[in-house]
């Protein structure tokens, strides 16, 4: 994947592009809410193959509304939404396929919950983008502390970003410091 | 009272710090409402990070996410086929059961997409007990024209799995096919149509 010349776009730039043709601009936008669009069913506690069918569903919704999310700048909200939607969709298509007679009227959706991944996946949202907001190093940091599956040693993490072993427990305070005060200028603490 | 500094508290939540300087961090918690909302703010900031690997979707499913921009860039060339996306008008999956009707294992699913004046329709049955889909379909165009001979081709994950033709009437078949998620396409004179996510898994 070679999206990384559109990293620092917008969406409406992204959405712009998109509709001019260019496939990088939508690889830009896949890669930047891949993880949005996936976390709202796992947090249904979907099975992978359902989560599969929404994130399938919601990217095709996606290319298909791209010319009415072209003036929009909070393209996250749409596709929690939209996701959301879709999740609730599947959620009762099945309930109502799996019930019997006695539970035919029960509600499939407790509407709580919902509202409650609606607002978690919004806040998971803005911690990744306020992380993006972050200078190159910092970004690069926290990535390798906190994405990495590898867990990266210290001694690692000075060697791939060319400091000592030393500075790293410093830098990464930093970085978390202005990674909050981004996140407390957004309303989230 | 002198505050514990981010770099400390973020070594103590880890591990990090000798015995001597957690039972100091310890003492200045149990004193300080300020360091403590710090300390919990810290830790919600650090779990919603490591938690966010976790909604990492698998790379195949990224890939077929950015794969389906790919039909909208083929330019209409002189001899070669254009593809058209088809929008999807109907699906009984997006339907509502009736009230009161059961019926054992899951209904055939059908769907119908629409890419400029053609139709296509296409019914998929799920066969349970073999894990495998019927999925059958017919090509029709809103003048009377009947679409025959008219290549069909099953894909997933990018390889053509399954070819057939249309026949006199632009009916196709596939019988049996595994259960897959698969790219339905539709060579016609005037273009390729192709299908997205014609098998979701759960028809």
């Amino acid at each position: 994947m070679s999206a990384t010349k559109y990293k620092s776009f917008g969406d409406p730039e992204l959405i712009s592009l998109c509709l001019k043709g260019d496939p990088q601009a939508w690889e830009t936008l896949i890669l930047r809410y891949r993880r949005l669009i996936y976390s709202i069913p796992v947090r249904f506690s979907f099975s992978a193959a359902d989560c599969s069918d929404v994130f399938q569903a919601v990217c095709l919704r996606l290319i298909e509304h791209l010319g009415e999310l072209k003036d929009d700048t909070k393209v996250s909200s749409w596709l929690i939404t939209t996701t959301t939607r879709q999740c609730i969709h599947v959620r009762t298509q099945k309930h109502r396929e799996n019930s019997t007679d006695d539970e035919f009227d029960e509600p499939a959706d407790p509407g709580h919950s919902v509202e409650e991944i609606r607002i978690q996946s919004q806040e998971q949202q803005r911690v990744r983008e306020a992380v993006d907001q972050l200078s190159d190093r910092c970004k690069q940091l926290v990535e390798m502390l906190y994405f990495d599956h590898r867990n990266p040693s210290y001694e690692v993490i000075a060697q791939t970003m060319h400091m000592p072993v030393a500075s790293v427990g410093p830098t990464r305070a930093r970085c978390l410091e202005k990674l909050r005060t981004v996140l407390r200028r957004q309303g989230i603490h | 009272m002198q505050h514990i500094n981010t770099e400390d508290l973020v070594d103590y939540m880890d591990g990090r710090v000798s015995a001597e300087k957690t039972l100091e961090v310890e003492d200045h918690l149990s004193r300080c409402k300020d360091c403590v909302e710090l300390k919990s703010e810290l830790e919600l900031l650090v779990l919603r990070l490591q938690e966010d690997t976790t909604f990492e979707p698998p790379a195949e499913l990224v890939q077929w996410g950015v794969s389906l921009f790919q039909p909208l860039l083929q330019p209409s060339t002189g001899g070669k086929l254009r593809k058209l996306i088809a929008s999807l008008v109907f699906d009984t999956f997006d339907q509502p059961l009736l009230g009161g009707v059961r019926r054992v294992g899951a209904p055939p699913r059908q769907l119908l997409f629409r890419a400029g004046d053609v139709d296509v329709d296409v019914k998929i049955e799920s066969m349970e007990a073999n894990d495998r889909i019927t999925l059958v379909g017919q090509v029709l165009s809103t003048t009377a024209k009947f679409f025959d001979n008219t290549p069909v081709k099953l894909e997933s994950h990018g390889i053509v799995r399954y070819r057939t033709m249309t026949n006199l009437v632009g009916e196709f078949s596939f019988d049996e096919v595994p259960k897959d998620t698969y790219h339905l396409s539709v060579d016609l004179p005037e273009g390729q149509i192709t299908l997205f996510c014609v098998h979701r898994g759960n028809s």
